[in-house]
C-alpha cells in the first residue's frame, strides 16, 4: 500500500550487523566503519598475487603493535567533549536524579 | 589425555588471549602461526609464554608447543583443574593481562581455584586488580558465580618494577545461568579507588577533588575511596591512579581508570578518569565497552534457552571474539538495534542460544 511505501522509505537503512559481522571478510576495524545502508559488502581486497609491488599495509608501517588488552587507550579528543557543559548536561537524563523533575530520587 | 581432533587455526598474536581460552573451554585444540614473522624481534613476547605456562598451571593435561622460532603453537587443551597455584608475572604486562583470561576459566575448574598472583597492579593497558575486583567479578553473579569469589589485593606494585601481589579466589559452577539483561536502569551511584604508592598521599586527593568537580552535578550518592598501601606492600615504583564506576538501579556497571604519567598532573588524571567514566556512560547499554566479551562468552556457555543483553556498538575486539565463538562453539549471535521503533537507537540486542555447557571437571565431594 501507498502508506506502507511512504513507511519505508522514511526508515533509514540500518546497519545489518549480523551480516557484517559473520558473512564478509571485513576486518573489525572496517566492520565498524561500514555505514548503514551499505547494501553491497564487498569483501576486503587481501594481497591479490600482486607480487611484484610490495603493499604497505597499514599495520606494518605503524612500529606501534596492537596489544590484546581490554582497556581502550584514553582518547584526548574523545576526553576533550566533556570540557563543554551542554555535553555535560546531555547525560542527566541516564541518572535517578535525572532531568526532567520527574520526582525520584 | 588431550586428544587433536578438531583444530581450529589462526594467524597473527592479534586476539591471543582469548583464543586460547575458547579452546580451552571447547575442548578444541587451536593451532596459531605467523606470529609477527616480520618483526624485529619475531614470535612470542615473553609476557604471552608467560600466560601460556600460567594455562599450563590451572589446567590439568594441556599440551603446549611452541615452534622453534616461537612464530607458532599448537596447545591442546586438557582439564580445567584449579587449585591452589602461583604465579609470578613479568614486567611487561600488567596481573590484569594474566587474570582477564584466567577469570573465564576459573568457575569451571575442577576444584576452586585460589591463585596467588605477583606483578604490576595497575598501568595503562589492562583493567587494574582494583576493577577486576569491583567490576569484572560483579559480571560473573548475573550467570549465578558469587560464593566465594573474591580478590584481595594484598600488595600494590606500580610500573616499572612492580612488587604486587593479589589473590584470586573463584567458586566452581556446574552450569552457567541464562542471562536475560536488556534494561540498563539509571545511575544510582558512583565508587572509586583512589590510590598512590611512594608519592606523596595528597595526589590521592587532588585526583578525588578534581573528579568530583565534574561527577557531583549529577548525583549525591559519590563515594571515592583513598586506598592506602605503604612500606612494602606498597611496591617497588613510585605511582598513583584513579578508578571509578557507575552503578545502576538494575546493577549494570560502567567503569574507567586513569593512571599516573610523568608531567601530568594529579588533577588531570582525575579529570580524565571522570571523562572517560562519562563516555562510558554515554555508550549505555548494560554492560560496559570493557566488559562485553566477558559476557557474551557466558551468554555462550549458558543453559540451552535464549540468552539476551544490551550493549552499545561492539568493540573491534568483540567482532573478532563473536566470530571466534562461532569458530569454536558454532554459536552466532543475533546482533541488531535494541530498538526497532527508534531510528535514533545506536544500542544493539545481542541474543543467543545457549551451548548448555556443563562443568565436567567438577569434583563431586
Amino acid at each position: 500500500s501507498a502508506r506502507a511505501e511512504a513507511a519505508s522509505s522514511r526508515k533509514p537503512r540500518r546497519k545489518d550487523w549480523m551480516k557484517l559481522i559473520y558473512s564478509t571478510n571485513l576486518s573489525p576495524e572496517q566492520v565498524l566503519r561500514e555505514g548503514a545502508g551499505v547494501s553491497e559488502v564487498e569483501a576486503v581486497e587481501e594481497d591479490e598475487g600482486d607480487d611484484e609491488f610490495f603493499k604497505i599495509k597499514k599495520r606494518a608501517t605503524g612500529d606501534e603493535e596492537t596489544l590484546d588488552m581490554s582497556k581502550e587507550p584514553l582518547n584526548s579528543d574523545d576526553l576533550k567533549q566533556w570540557e563543554d557543559e551542554e555535553m555535560l548536561d546531555s547525560i542527566r537524563h541516564l541518572f535517578i536524579t535525572g532531568s526532567s523533575g520527574s520526582g525520584d530520587n | 589425555m588431550a586428544s587433536l581432533g578438531t583444530i581450529v587455526h589462526f594467524s597473527g598474536h592479534y586476539h591471543f588471549r582469548h583464543r586460547l581460552v575458547l579452546s580451552i573451554l571447547s575442548g578444541k585444540s587451536v593451532r596459531i602461526d605467523k606470529i609477527r614473522p616480520d618483526d624485529k624481534n619475531p614470535g612470542l613476547r615473553d609476557y604471552e609464554i608467560s600466560l601460556l605456562r600460567l594455562l599450563e598451571k590451572v589446567t590439568n593435561g594441556t599440551v603446549i608447543e611452541i615452534s622453534v622460532t616461537g612464530t607458532a603453537i599448537l596447545l591442546k587443551p586438557g582439564i580445567i583443574a584449579g587449585g591452589s597455584l602461583t604465579h609470578d608475572c613479568p614486567l611487561s604486562r600488567s596481573i590484569g593481562y594474566f587474570l582477564e583470561p584466567v577469570v573465564m576459566l576459573a568457575p569451571f575448574s575442577k576444584k576452586p581455584l585460589h591463585l596467588t598472583i605477583r606483578g604490576i597492579t595497575t598501568d595503562d593497558n589492562d583493567l587494574s586488580v582494583d576493577l577486576i575486583r569491583t567490576v569484572t567479578l560483579p559480571h560473573l553473579q548475573l550467570f549465578g558465580i558469587s560464593d566465594g569469589l573474591e580478590l584481595r589485593i594484598k600488595k600494590r606494585g606500580s610500573p616499572p618494577e612492580g612488587g604486587g601481589e593479589v589473590q584470586f579466589l573463584c567458586p566452581v559452577v556446574k552450569q552457567v545461568k541464562t542471562l536475560n539483561f536488556v534494561d540498563p536502569g539509571k545511575i544510582k551511584r558512583i565508587r572509586g579507588i583512589s590510590h598512590a604508592v611512594r608519592v606523596n598521599p595528597q595526589f590521592s586527593n587532588r585526583m578525588i577533588e578534581a573528579s568530583r568537580s565534574i561527577l557531583n552535578r549529577y548525583i549525591p550518592d559519590i563515594y571515592l575511596y583513598s586506598d592506602v598501601y605503604k612500606g612494602e606492600e606498597s611496591g617497588k615504583s613510585p605511582g598513583y591512579a584513579l578508578s571509578i564506576l557507575a552503578e545502576t538501579t538494575n546493577s549494570a556497571l560502567y567503569c574507567a581508570e586513569a593512571t599516573s604519567k610523568p608531567g601530568v598532573a594529579p588533577e588531570d588524571i582525575g579529570l580524565q578518569a571522570s571523562r572517560a567514566l562519562l563516555s562510558e556512560i554515554k555508550q549505555g547499554g548494560c554492560v560496559d565497552r570493557k566488559h562485553q566479551t566477558l559476557v557474551l562468552l557466558m551468554m555462550t556457555l549458558g543453559s540451552e534457552d535464549v540468552g539476551r543483553c544490551r550493549m552499545s556498538a561492539p568493540t573491534t575486539r568483540t567482532i573478532q571474539f563473536l566470530r571466534d565463538v562461532k569458530s569454536f562453539f558454532g554459536i552466532s549471535f543475533r546482533v541488531a538495534t535494541a530498538d526497532p521503533s527508534d531510528p535514533d537507537c545506536v544500542q544493539l540486542l545481542y541474543s543467543c542460544y545457549g551451548t548448555g555447557y556443563v562443568n565436567a571437571n567438577r569434583s563431586l565431594a
